[in-house]
């Protein structure tokens, strides 16, 4: 009886779960979108949505959803989570925005659970393990280059309400030097339900993807919720490779492209297990900028109006879709140049002065909006790279502006970077700088990485901006999953976060062949005193006759 | 004489301002030879906006002033325009230029005295040796004008380094050994201790000085629970200053014991823990950190007993080569106390060599520093030579000087002539 009521309640259980379970979805997107420059950014979005709650045992099963991944985001207690790995700069101001911003190198950022009881650790043990998972570096994140933004970053899932939000949870690093190579993008594609065997997926052949100018993985893991109320929890992983060609590499002819050219294959149809499939192709700058046609002819197209600025994206369905088909973009006039309008918030930031004994950080943040923005500049420093907080300036026009809010934590030789976070207003269409003075810093010799002369990175600084107006605008709002959510959905204003050029400092060197000499050379000096000083004060003088003077140990005869 | 004393004070501060006020200030004040991690008045200013921001200076890498210089600095800053600070430094600086030439004018003093007394014992033939009635006026005149007048003392003052602070203190210590002032003696070696750590050495010149016969061990705990009380209460009190927190503790002492700044300087640790193995890096900072603070202290003491400012200046002179952030400004000061040695010179032999020497690295540190840092075709080795040779120098100066004092004592004991059994003979020490 015990047992027959054990097996019932096993397989309601498991009904249950299995009910769960499948209560998933997945969504493959893929945007493209020439820019003003003339390049052509592609955007890949795998969305996975699960309705389900987020504990410990949630990952034991799965369906869509990356069991790997998810064991780790269960066990370490993870709230919010987002890595990016990217080579190359996202050029703000002739690209626009991008859908999501990634610093060159690695990023991680992570919001653990309220209730998790060592931050520190679990941080670590998460580097760790992502860095398993991704084969990026991400194990050399350590306490010595993370930091916790207390006002840059905010969980951008949902959040209990009841738990104001702390950040002391939040832990932010970046691996500047970190090279994104097909050892990246191939546990990237493993971790999606087709793999790269089906769907757009297809297209990311590492051979093209390495060939671009800019290309960006992610990943980025959050809890949202469905319904009319938002009371039904969702957990949400979107996959992100973003791509920028250019294509006077891809085709130096004309300015045509087409999915071949870019990605070397045709599209085929959409992953089986996916709940749509689509490509989206911005054609707005038929109506301002050079006019192409598109081959073949979009299932449909879609209008969005979004603060203010229109566009206009051609539709393809490639979930019904039987044999493989080209997308092709062809130019009516050749050789227009489209007019390159910036965004209205891009910045910039170099080092400044000479030599290798003290330097200037200089970011220069271009307001080109009617009105003044207010910004949070978050400055991400390096133990290496001692900063002097009481030459941090604003100026506009060499007019100095106070910061509204400065937050700053000295760092700690090989302990704690240099942490810097400013709120600015900046005037309406001006361009500001904000500079401050660094020194060169003196490592130990086995400090210093091979070929110590390239020199140190210094990660991006991160501007995080409240846009009032979606010009150049493409990210996606906070409620929406999917790209085409994002078509009419006007805000109150648009979020971006800018990331800057990461820098490079040559710290000055020692000799590294050196260490036996120099060794030997200070302890010689070191010696040239004792001797003497312990003749001094043992010995006393004596006069002694000439002929009784103690010979050497080599009597040399006397002439 | 007293107008000598004037005229230089003015020169020296009108020159003193003037480099203050030109474009060299700030070429003086970068320089790695003047400006270390321990003393530089950017740091000094960066500790004082982060006190005005209430941060904790000492949690960051860059302030490892004490307490005392902390709040100081932060009033200065805030009442004082930068005119008046400078002013404060080269008023200082003056200052500490009149105790020593007062120090040297008690030495003097004291020293004819005392061979007034002893002159009976000494052998015949040696009048030359003897200090003249002339030597007690012009010596204080030579220190004065060779602490005024010192390059390596004007360039810390003009770049407004804390040096000037230490060395104010130190010549405090020497000022009221010399008067036999033991409380305050105490009281200002405490001061210069907790400011910069190396002084504490002095303890043992200041104990022979106040040591009476008889009365040996009694004088000596006095002295250093006098030391220990002072120095307790001035931690204490820095404790005070800084919020009643200890973090200044491993920032101020900790940072200068463990040495863990590498930033080249004047001094021999930099290169050597750069390039040192890092298993064999505790072993060494501790040997390096007894050599610089109290290897010399007891071997020297029985040594020099007789002649405790020599003990002083040659423990201030040692410690100013091996302490672990030098500046030029340390090298300055005992630099500036050896003309009280005039009667000794006639038996170095060095001279020569060290002036060039010195002359020579002055010359060649920065050169090759820009070649290094700045053109980048020459390497750290070539800096690491200059210091190398800059310290051998240094080096060659005290062990000379030292090896002068005990020729001469010999020779006042037994003559001039090197005559045994009516031959030739050698002075070899033996």
């Amino acid at each position: 009886m015990f047992i027959l009521f054990t097996i019932l309640f096993q397989l309601i259980f498991s009904v249950n779960t299995f009910s769960n379970l499948y209560s998933d979805s997945f969504h493959e997107e893929l945007l493209i979108k020439r820019l003003s420059s003339g390049h052509v950014y592609s955007y890949f979005q795998f969305t996975t949505l699960w309705n389900t709650t987020l504990d410990k045992s949630t990952f034991d099963h799965t369906h869509l959803w990356p069991r790997s991944l998810g064991e780790i985001l269960g066990y370490h207690n993870v709230q919010e989570l987002h890595v990016s790995l990217t080579q190359g700069l996202w050029r703000y101001q002739n690209w626009g925005y991008p859908v999501v911003e990634a610093p060159p190198g690695a990023e991680l950022w992570v919001w653990f659970k309220p209730d998790t009881e060592n931050v520190e650790k679990e941080w670590k043990l998460l580097a760790g393990a992502l860095s398993g998972l991704l084969c990026a570096s991400l194990n050399f994140i350590e306490t010595s280059n993370s930091m916790t933004p207390e006002l840059s970053f905010r969980p951008v899932g949902v959040a209990d309400i009841s738990n104001p939000v702390n950040s002391s949870f939040l832990r932010y690093a970046t691996l500047p030097r970190e090279i994104v190579c097909t050892e990246n993008l191939t546990p990237l594609k493993k971790l999606l339900p087709c793999d790269s065997k089906k769907g757009l997926s297809t297209l990311l052949n590492a051979g093209y993807v390495h060939n671009t100018n800019y290309h960006s993985l992610g990943l980025h893991f959050r809890q949202t919720c469905s319904g009319k109320y938002c009371v039904n929890p969702v957990i949400e992983l979107r996959q992100t490779v973003s791509l920028v060609y250019d294509l006077s590499i891809v085709e130096p002819i004309n300015q045509d492209w087409s999915i071949r050219k870019l990605f070397g294959v045709g599209v085929g149809s959409g992953c089986p297990l996916a709940s749509s499939s689509r490509i989206y192709v911005d054609i707005s700058s038929n109506e301002t900028g050079p006019v192409f046609h598109l081959t073949p002819n979009p299932d449909s197209v879609a209008l969005s109006m979004r603060g203010g600025y229109q566009s206009t994206f051609a539709v393809y369905d490639i979930s019904s879709a039987e044999k493989l088909f080209n997308i092709n973009a062809n130019y009516r006039k050749l050789s227009s140049v489209p007019l390159s309008y910036p965004p209205p918030l891009y910045v910039n930031r170099y080092i400044a002065g000479y030599g290798q004994e003290r330097g200037r950080i200089v970011t220069k943040i271009h307001n080109k909006h009617r009105t003044p923005l207010k910004i949070i500049y978050l400055e991400n420093i390096p133990w290496f790279m001692p900063i002097y907080y009481h030459t941090l300036k604003v100026t506009a026009n060499n007019r100095n502006i106070n910061p509204i809010q400065k937050r700053y934590h000295p760092g700690k030789e090989r302990v704690r970077p240099y942490f810097l976070e400013v709120v600015l207003e900046i005037p309406a269409r001006t361009s500001i700088e904000v500079h401050f003075e660094f020194d060169y810093i003196f490592l130990k010799w086995q400090e210093y990485p091979p070929d110590a002369n390239h020199g140190f990175y210094v990660g991006s600084a991160v501007i995080t901006c409240m846009l009032p107006v979606g010009r150049n605008y493409t990210g996606l709002p906070p409620e929406a999953s999917l790209i085409s959510d994002s078509w009419n959905a006007s805000q109150q204003g648009y979020l971006v976060q800018l990331r800057t050029e990461s820098l490079i400092l040559t710290l000055p060197t020692p000799d590294f062949s050196m260490p036996y000499n120099v060794i030997c050379l200070a302890c010689t000096v070191v010696a040239l005193a004792f001797g003497p000083l312990h003749n001094i004060t043992t010995k006393r003088l004596q006069l002694v006759k000439l002929d009784e003077e103690p010979k050497g140990v080599f009597p040399f005869p006397k002439e | 004489m007293d107008r000598v004393i004037i005229l230089e004070c003015v020169l020296a501060s009108l020159l003193r301002f003037w480099l203050s006020h030109s474009e060299y200030k700030q070429i003086i004040a970068d320089r790695v030879e003047v400006s270390t991690p321990v003393n530089s008045w950017k740091r000094v200013l960066e500790g004082s906006v982060l006190y005005d921001e209430g941060i904790d200076p000492y949690k960051g890498d860059i302030f490892h002033e004490t307490p005392f210089i902390l709040v100081v600095s932060n009033w200065l800053m805030h009442n004082f325009s930068p005119t008046l600070i400078c002013l404060i430094f080269i008023a200082c600086d003056i200052l500490t230029a009149v105790l020593l030439y007062k120090t040297a004018a008690l030495f003097m003093n004291e020293l004819f005295l005392k061979q007034e007394k002893e002159k009976g014992g000494y052998a015949p033939g040696t009048e030359d040796l003897h200090v003249t009635k002339d030597d007690i006026k012009t010596p204080p005149i030579y220190v004065l004008s060779a602490f005024l007048f010192n390059p390596y003392i004007i360039c810390p003052c003009v770049a407004q380094s804390t040096t000037v602070f230490a060395n104010f203190l130190l010549a405090a210590t020497l000022y009221f050994m010399a008067a036999r002032q033991r409380i305050l003696c105490c009281l200002c070696l405490s001061a210069a201790t907790v400011q910069s750590i190396y002084p504490i050495s002095l303890i043992a010149p200041i104990y022979l000085y106040f040591y009476k016969p008889g009365q040996a061990i009694k004088t000596f705990l006095i002295l250093v629970s006098y030391v220990l009380l002072f120095i307790a209460i001035f931690l204490f009190a820095f404790a005070q200053l800084d919020g009643g927190s200890w973090n200044y503790l491993n920032s101020v002492y900790g940072f200068v014991l463990t040495v863990p700044d590498l930033r080249p300087n004047v001094g021999l640790f930099w290169y050597f823990f750069t390039e040192m193995f890092e298993h064999f890096r505790p072993l060494f900072v501790c040997a390096f950190q007894i050599n610089a603070l109290f290897l010399y202290v007891v071997p020297l003491s029985f040594r020099l007993h007789e002649e405790p400012m020599l003990l002083a200046t040659s423990l201030t002179a040692l410690s100013a080569i091996f302490k672990s952030y030098p500046s030029v400004g340390d090298v300055g000061f005992y630099l500036s106390l050896l003309p009280m040695w005039k009667h000794l010179f006639h038996y170095m032999q060095q001279g020569f060599f060290v002036l060039c020497f010195l002359i020579g690295t002055s010359v060649f540190g920065p050169t090759v520093w820009h070649l290094w840092i700045y053109a980048r075709s020459a390497n750290a080795n070539f800096y690491f030579g200059v210091t190398l040779a800059f310290a051998t120098s240094q080096i060659f100066l005290i062990t000379d000087i030292l090896f002068a004092y005990i020729k001469r004592q010999f020779a006042l004991a037994h003559g001039l002539e090197r005559i045994l059994d009516g031959k030739e003979a050698k002075l070899i020490l033996d």
